[in-house]
């Protein structure tokens, strides 16, 4: 389906079309333990994407020749559903984009996890987008930490997300899909909060300097409320007792 | 609720040795979610086995070689009972209780001192709240194989082996009771509770 010819304006009277500030990020909610069968699971809803995944591991490392006497190999696959996108099939299934997206989540985790209490095994990181409104990634990345922390596989930090960008010559925080497609510049960014190491960094668009750094402390800002939240999803579970799984509430 | 703490999260201004942490620039830090106890150290509450020499494991047979038999506990790493180690021969399949004699700088475990569990279930519960369902001198299990009259061997490794005899339903509930709530205070008494509802007179 072709883009429309006329651009949609995206801001109006200093606002984006939500009604967001240029730093608001849209409305989090993340529920850690939601699957009955992974090691660790994490659901995100982030404005309108819906994000669930799934962990498994430490476990027996297949192909063997993959293993590592040293530590544990990271596997990521992270995929589309056909039902995510408003074109039908969209970007669903496996693609050059799903394909890039797994590697550089896999390499996200690789710089937290403490891969080598578990030589000769594999971690298996698994992201399915069920529906995806922009920053798809960046849920991705905020989900698998959570689900990582919930499998109990030791990492240095929660590694947290957010894409920001251009739209119309103003730098905003975690751009929407429409933002995205019609904007000048999108920046998704994951960074370990407990450092401020940038663990994901991909950029669309031009971008000056300047324009680049009001990027990355809109970033930092926005992490601090993802960090949070994360955090109150892990709490969360322990208040209620690890009960199995019944009904997942979307 | 106790104090929990997450990965990433600052433990201690110092370098201190405790399990669950890693050190970063003279500083400690948490490694997976857990509850830090009055005496500072960390208890987890997720995460895999982690086999020490000693510890009591339950697994199932998953290979039978000449050399000896592959015994699946649930965990990345094999574990192995030589066939020079045991008098008896066990089938594929066949639930043992064992001891974990070696274990390798790269986590496989060697077993010995193999038993045969005859009849009964597996179920799979989490390692790190294994303690909890042992309890103090046994006290947990004890309660529960009371109550029901169930046979109960508990493998450190999580998987917890219950008899054929006894209110089977009622104790499998009963540890599974446990490992919902192992971080929540009062639980023995609450096990004492809810033992005490469902008894089947």
């Amino acid at each position: 389906m072709a883009p429309p010819k006329d651009k949609p304006k995206l801001l109006k009277d200093g606002k984006r079309l939500d009604g967001r500030g240029m730093g608001d990020l849209r409305p989090l909610k993340i529920t850690a333990h939601v699957l009955n069968e992974a090691n660790g699971s994490a659901y995100v809803e982030w404005g309108k994407n819906k994000v669930i995944a799934g962990v498994y591991g430490p476990k027996e490392c297949i192909p063997k020749h993959d293993q590592s006497p040293y530590r544990a190999i990271l596997k990521c696959r992270y995929t589309m559903a056909p039902f995510s996108g408003a074109e039908e099939h969209g970007r669903s299934g496996p693609n050059r984009r799903s394909t890039e997206l797994s590697k550089v989540i896999r390499e996200v985790f690789e710089n937290v996890v403490i891969a080598e209490a578990y030589p000769k095994t594999a971690i298996e990181i698994y992201i399915e987008v069920l529906q995806s409104d922009g920053g798809t990634r960046c849920a991705a990345i905020t989900a698998a930490a959570v689900a990582l922390a919930d499998a109990g596989i030791p990492m240095k930090d929660l590694v947290a997300a957010v894409a920001v960008g251009k739209v119309e010559g103003r730098m905003a925080a975690d751009l929407s899909k429409d933002e995205d497609n019609f904007g000048e510049s999108d920046m998704p960014l994951a960074i370990a909060p407990r450092n401020g190491d940038v663990l994901l960094f991909q950029m669309d668009g031009m971008l000056t300097k300047q324009e680049m750094q009001e990027g990355f402390d809109l970033a930092y800002a926005g992490i601090e409320q993802v960090k949070r939240i994360q955090a109150d999803a892990l709490r969360k579970v322990y208040e209620e007792g690890g009960k199995d799984v019944v009904s997942l509430k979307m | 609720m106790a104090n929990i703490v997450l990965p990433g999260q600052l433990i201690s201004e110092k370098e201190e040795r405790m399990g669950y942490t890693f050190v970063e620039n003279g500083k400690t830090y948490a490694t997976v979610p857990s509850i830090q106890n009055d005496d500072g150290r960390l208890v987890p509450l997720r995460g895999p086995y982690e086999p020490l020499e000693e510890d009591m494991v339950v697994g199932f047979v998953s290979d039978v070689r000449f050399a000896g038999y592959t015994v699946n506990i649930n965990t990345a790493y094999g574990a192995f009972i030589s066939s020079r180690d045991t008098r008896d021969k066990f089938a594929l399949g066949d639930i043992v209780s064992a001891k974990v004699r070696e274990v390798t700088e790269v986590k496989e475990l060697t077993l010995t001192d193999a038993m045969s569990l005859k009849g009964g279930s597996l179920i799979k519960f989490s390692p790190v709240k294994i303690p909890r369902l042992i309890g103090k001198k046994n006290s947990m299990v004890t309660m529960i194989k009371d109550a029901t009259g169930c046979d109960i061997f508990i493998g450190r490794n999580g998987f917890v082996w219950l008899s054929d005899k006894g209110d089977v339903s009622l104790a499998k509930r009963a540890v599974q009771k446990v490992d919902a709530e192992a971080h929540i205070p009062g639980l023995t008494d609450r096990v004492a509770a809810f033992l005490k509802e469902n008894k089947k007179q």
